[in-house]
Formats: C-alpha cells, sequence, structure tokens
C-alpha cells in the first residue's frame, strides 16, 4: 500500500512534467531537452532557498518554477532569435544548467531535513487512516492528494489558458506558423513563451519532487525527457483523442500508469540500473511500431 | 494606396543558383482598385506578393500601404494591413484546429491576443451566419478540425479569414491554383462577391487567363522579374484571352530570338 501511494504521489508531481513535456513536443513541435536541466534547476533553487534562506515553502516552490521560465525563455531565443537548431539550443542551455544547478547547490546533493516543505503536512490529526481496508500512513496519504489537488489545478489552469486569444495562437504556432504569421502575430515570440512556460512546469515539478523525497541531487534530471515522453505516448494511447483536454488530462494518466508499471517492474526484479534502458525502448517501440504495423498492413493490401 | 519604387530581390546571390527574382518593379495601386497578375511562370509574381506581404525583406526598393513605409517591417507587423490567402489550401489555414478556432485567430489578426476566451459567444454568433453565406453546409460543422475539410473548403474558408476584419490590402496568389475546377469556381465567385461588396484593394495573381479576362479592373503581365504590360479602363475592359494568348505568343517568339541569337553569337565567337 505504501509502496502503491509512494508511486501514485510520485507520479503526479512528475505529471506536470510531462505536461511541459506535452506543450513542446506535441503543441509546438519542438523538441526541448531543457527539460533535464529545468527540472534540476527547480529543485535546487527550491532546496537552497528552504534550507539556506528558510523561506516558507511556497516561496521556494514558486521561485523553483520562476528558474524553470527563465531557462526555458533562454532556449527559446537561442531557437528563434539566433536561429540555433532546436536540439542544439536545449542541449546548450542543460549542459549549461549542470554547472549552474552546482553552483547554486554549491554542492551536487542538498538534503531537505528538518525543514518545513509543502509536504510536511497531515491534514488528517491522526498517524494512520484506513484506506479501502488497508492502514495507510495519514502523511503520505496527505502527500497523495495534495498532488493530485496540484496535478488537476496545472490542469485546469492548462485548459482555460490553451482557449484564450494568447493561447490559442500559441497552439496554431506549433500547428501552421506560416498562418499565424498571416494573422499578424510573433511566432517568435509565442515559441519563447511556449518554451519558458513549459520549462516554468518542469521546474515546478522538480521542486515539488525535491520537498517529497526530501533532497535535490544534481543528477535527477538525467532521463527526464524521455520519461516525459513516455509519459505522453501512454496519455495518447489511453484518450486515443486529440481534444485538448483529454489530451491534458490522458498525459496525467500516462504519467501515474507509467510510474506504476516502472514500480511494478522494480519490484518484480527489474535492476533499477536498467530502468532507463527500457524506458528508451519503450519510447522508441512506441514510436517505431505504428509504422511498422501501418507498412505490414499496406504490404498486406497490396499481396491481397 | 499600394506604392512599391524600384523594388528588386535576388534569391541566392553570388551562387550558381542565383535567381534575380524581381528586376526593379515600379507599381502604384489605387485605393480599392482590383489587379490581376498574370505571366510565365517563375516570373516573379509569387515573389511580388511576398516582397509585399513580408516574407523576406527586398534587397533594394520601398515599399508603402496607406501612406506608412512598411519596407522593414516584419511580416506579423504588415499582417494588420494585409489579408493572404495562398495557392496551397494547406498554408492559411491551422489543421489540428476547428474551423471556428481558426476564425478565432483571424478575428484578431494584428490585434493584440490576451487571455479572454476566444471563441467568444460574440464571435460564434457572428460566425454561423457568415459561414453560412459559403452555402457549404459548414455553419453545422464549425467544432470540425480543419484538416477534414476539402480543399476547396478549405481556400474559401480562408477567403473568409483573410477579410473578416477588412484588410487594406487583399493578397491573393494563384488560389484556385491547387482545386477541381467546380470549387475553382466556386472561391472566384465568392472573391468577386467579398472584393465588390468591402470594395477591397485587391492584388491577385492568376494562372487563368479566363479568370484574367473576367476580374478585376487593371491588368499587370509579369515576365523575368519585371512588368511587362500594365493595363488599366477601358483597355482592361476590352481585353479578351486570345489578346492574351497572343501577347503570351509575342513574349514566346522574343524569347526564342533571344535564343537563337545567343546560339549564333556563341557559335560564331565561342
Ligand atoms: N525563396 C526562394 N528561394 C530561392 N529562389 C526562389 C525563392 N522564391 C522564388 N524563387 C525563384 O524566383 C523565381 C520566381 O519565382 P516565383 O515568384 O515563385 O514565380 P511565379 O511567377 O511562378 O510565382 C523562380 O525562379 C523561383 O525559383
Ligand atoms: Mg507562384
Amino acid at each position: 500500500m505504501t509502496l502503491l501511494i509512494g508511486a501514485l504521489t510520485v507520479g503526479l508531481i512528475l505529471s506536470l512534467l510531462a505536461l511541459g513535456v506535452y506543450i513542446t513536443f506535441r503543441i509546438f513541435n519542438f523538441p526541448d531537452i531543457t527539460t533535464e536541466g529545468s527540472i534540476t534547476l527547480g529543485a535546487s533553487i527550491a532546496a537552497v532557498m528552504l534550507v539556506n534562506f528558510h523561506t516558507s515553502p511556497a516561496v521556494a516552490t514558486i521561485a523553483g518554477m520562476l528558474g524553470g521560465m527563465v531557462a526555458g525563455a533562454v532556449t527559446g531565443v537561442l531557437h528563434t532569435k539566433f536561429r540555433i537548431n532546436g536540439l542544439l539550443a536545449g542541449i546548450l542551455v542543460m549542459t549549461a544548467l549542470y554547472s549552474v544547478n552546482l553552483r547554486i547547490m554549491g554542492r551536487s546533493n542538498v538534503p531537505l531535513m528538518d525543514v518545513k516543505t509543502l509536504f510536511s503536512h497531515n491534514w488528517f490529526g491522526t498517524d494512520t487512516i484506513n484506506v479501502f481496508g488497508w492502514d495507510a500512513s495519514a502523511h503520505d496519504v496527505t502527500a497523495l492528494l495534495f498532488s493530485l489537488g496540484m496535478a488537476l489545478a496545472v490542469v485546469g489552469v492548462l485548459y482555460l489558458f490553451f482557449r484564450t486569444n494568447l493561447g490559442t495562437v500559441m497552439r496554431a504556432t506549433g500547428d501552421n506558423d506560416q498562418m499565424v504569421k498571416a494573422q499578424g502575430s510573433d511566432v517568435e515570440w509565442n515559441t519563447i513563451l511556449g518554451v519558458s512556460l513549459a520549462n516554468g512546469l518542469i521546474a515546478l515539478s522538480g521542486a515539488l519532487l525535491a520537498q517529497y523525497q526530501g533532497f535535490s541531487d544534481a543528477q535527477m534530471g538525467l532521463g527526464m525527457v524521455v520519461w516525459g515522453l513516455a509519459s505522453v505516448i501512454i496519455g495518447e494511447a489511453l484518450t486515443g483523442s486529440r481534444s485538448l483536454g483529454l489530451a491534458l488530462l490522458g498525459t496525467v494518466m500516462g504519467s501515474i500508469l507509467f510510474r506504476e508499471l516502472v514500480a511494478i517492474a522494480l519490484r518484480w526484479g527489474l535492476n533499477p540500473n536498467d530502468l532507463k534502458l527500457m524506458t528508451a525502448i519503450f519510447v522508441l517501440s512506441a514510436l517505431v511500431l505504428p509504422q511498422i504495423v501501418r507498412s505490414l498492413s499496406r504490404k498486406g493490401g497490396r499481396h491481397a | 494606396m499600394l506604392e512599391l519604387h524600384g523594388i528588386r530581390k535576388t534569391f541566392n546571390a553570388g551562387t550558381v543558383n542565383e535567381v534575380r527574382a524581381l528586376q526593379g518593379i515600379d507599381l502604384s495601386i489605387e485605393k480599392g482598385s482590383f489587379v490581376v497578375v498574370l505571366g510565365t511562370n517563375g516570373s516573379g509574381k509569387s515573389t511580388l506578393l511576398n516582397a509585399v506581404a513580408g516574407s523576406f525583406f527586398v534587397d533594394e526598393g520601398t515599399i508603402s500601404l496607406s501612406g506608412q513605409n512598411i519596407t522593414n517591417w516584419k511580416e506579423h507587423q504588415r499582417a494588420k494591413l494585409i489579408g493572404r490567402v495562398f495557392q496551397s489550401p494547406f498554408s492559411g489555414t491551422a489543421p489540428h484546429m476547428s474551423i471556428a478556432e481558426n476564425f478565432a485567430l483571424a478575428a484578431r489578426r494584428g490585434k493584440h491576443r490576451g487571455l479572454s476566451w476566444a471563441l467568444s459567444p460574440k464571435l460564434m454568433h457572428g460566425l454561423r451566419d457568415r459561414v453560412a453565406t459559403l452555402r457549404m453546409g459548414l455553419e453545422n460543422r464549425l467544432d470540425n478540425a480543419m484538416g477534414s475539410l476539402s480543399g476547396g473548403q478549405r481556400q474559401a474558408l480562408t477567403l473568409l479569414m483573410a477579410t473578416w476584419l477588412e484588410p487594406q490590402l487583399l493578397l491573393l496568389d494563384e488560389h484556385t491554383a491547387a482545386l477541381d475546377p467546380k470549387s475553382a469556381d466556386q472561391v472566384i465567385r465568392l472573391t468577386e462577391e467579398v472584393v465588390s461588396r468591402d470594395q477591397l484593394t485587391t492584388l491577385m495573381v492568376t494562372h487563368s487567363m479566363q479568370q484574367a479576362v473576367n476580374l478585376g479592373d487593371r491588368l499587370i503581365m509579369m515576365h523575368r522579374g519585371q512588368i511587362l504590360h500594365d493595363l488599366r479602363g477601358a483597355d482592361k475592359a476590352r481585353l479578351r484571352v486570345e489578346d492574351l494568348l497572343s501577347r503570351f505568343e509575342e513574349i514566346r517568339r522574343r524569347e526564342q530570338l533571344d535564343e537563337s541569337a545567343a546560339l549564333m553569337l556563341s557559335e560564331r565567337y565561342v
């Protein structure tokens, strides 16, 4: 039970990262690798604010998110104003962020011991509560509910935002940039804003993750783009729809499901060292399999 | 209204692929006039429209529109004044967004886009009626993705989008070339309707001599990046398809003459 609740909570926290990846990869068609640096940036800013400056957890979390927005904006500017290939722009910022994060933290790992975080609460007043007949730690259940609230709030805000005039033109920017120019909107600015927004969410996810797991680590971003993509792909398989609301919700569900699958696989004896390899293979097959199936059925059709 | 002075544009300058697409264009178009642009393939018609729309900056010359010098304006800034329909039905619309959302984008062409609701009741109300005037039954499909429509339907909607906010200048670049004859007719009829209703200043490129004869009050013929003929008023009204054919024939003959002269010269001297 503890394992399940923990996996659910992490899945929900990382769903914010998955939503960021959804925005760059799916809405903007922009393969943004900044992710791996900005999740750590969010975590390290939040950790240092809490430990060194004793700010309130909410302030630390928001500061982490703002850091991610700046990082994303830098990638966006490199790509649009300096005409650097999108992948390379992200790699440059991600690489730079590795040093920036070490500078912020002053070392490679900052533990969050004895500081109050967003996850220090217990909403139930008792140590354990009964969930469907199981005894669960009330503290863990609070963390789960809080993460759920965060994920749903972010989905709600994104859904509303992408249906405003500004949000609509941002979606169109990824769909047909020629049309967006002809409608008088600045494609470069829209892209910068979008990548910035996405990395803000990703850093928010990092700030929450650091508080939940109790530390920030320079390595925590490793493989996170692929992780986010896996969630997005599972979400698309779950909802099968391109409608905005379902796609956003699907991404959250994809993140949760993927985290559960990983927890189960680890429980069954998957070597944690192989986890990233498995994730990469999973995403690769999700990208390649549909093509193979399509070409097979086309061949089959011709012979028939 | 629209003033072009000494416009030159060379692509890939200084390389083997150098193309002098516009070689000194001077053109002045009065408010409310409907100018048809005709010319051989590669004569620079699209380049002319793109230069006006700001797809690139010209190498030389100045462009002014409605009394403002727009030579150094970026494409999205010029879009405030200019409505456009492209040759490809895919260029003018966002395929994965609904018809209504595409119109929401067009309804704020060149305006500030803030956090107000894109599909406002006000927009939706007017949209239904306007789309119904196309008589394509699309007013009941406003939630459908643009990408699910035919090329003709998309061009008709793109035209409606381009003129939703009345543009100072309407640019049409062979906007019926990719359509089947029936859809092309439909879109041309719609073009006439919209342009005459709003008295829009229009620059329309076409490959169809029939369209060139029937539409507009002025005709420009381009060749090799220059304006070869400029007919207006009674000359334009009197024009028949045969006249255009003979003018093209004349271009062809001159071209051949150039070629044979070049051949003769090269045989003699090279
Ligand atoms: N973006 C571009 N880059 C290089 N060459 C171009 C570009 N746009 C047009 N051209 C060239 O300029 C010439 C004129 O093209 P265009 O204006 O498209 O002709 P058309 O009259 O058929 O519309 C052609 O030779 C074309 O190949
Ligand atoms: Mg052309």
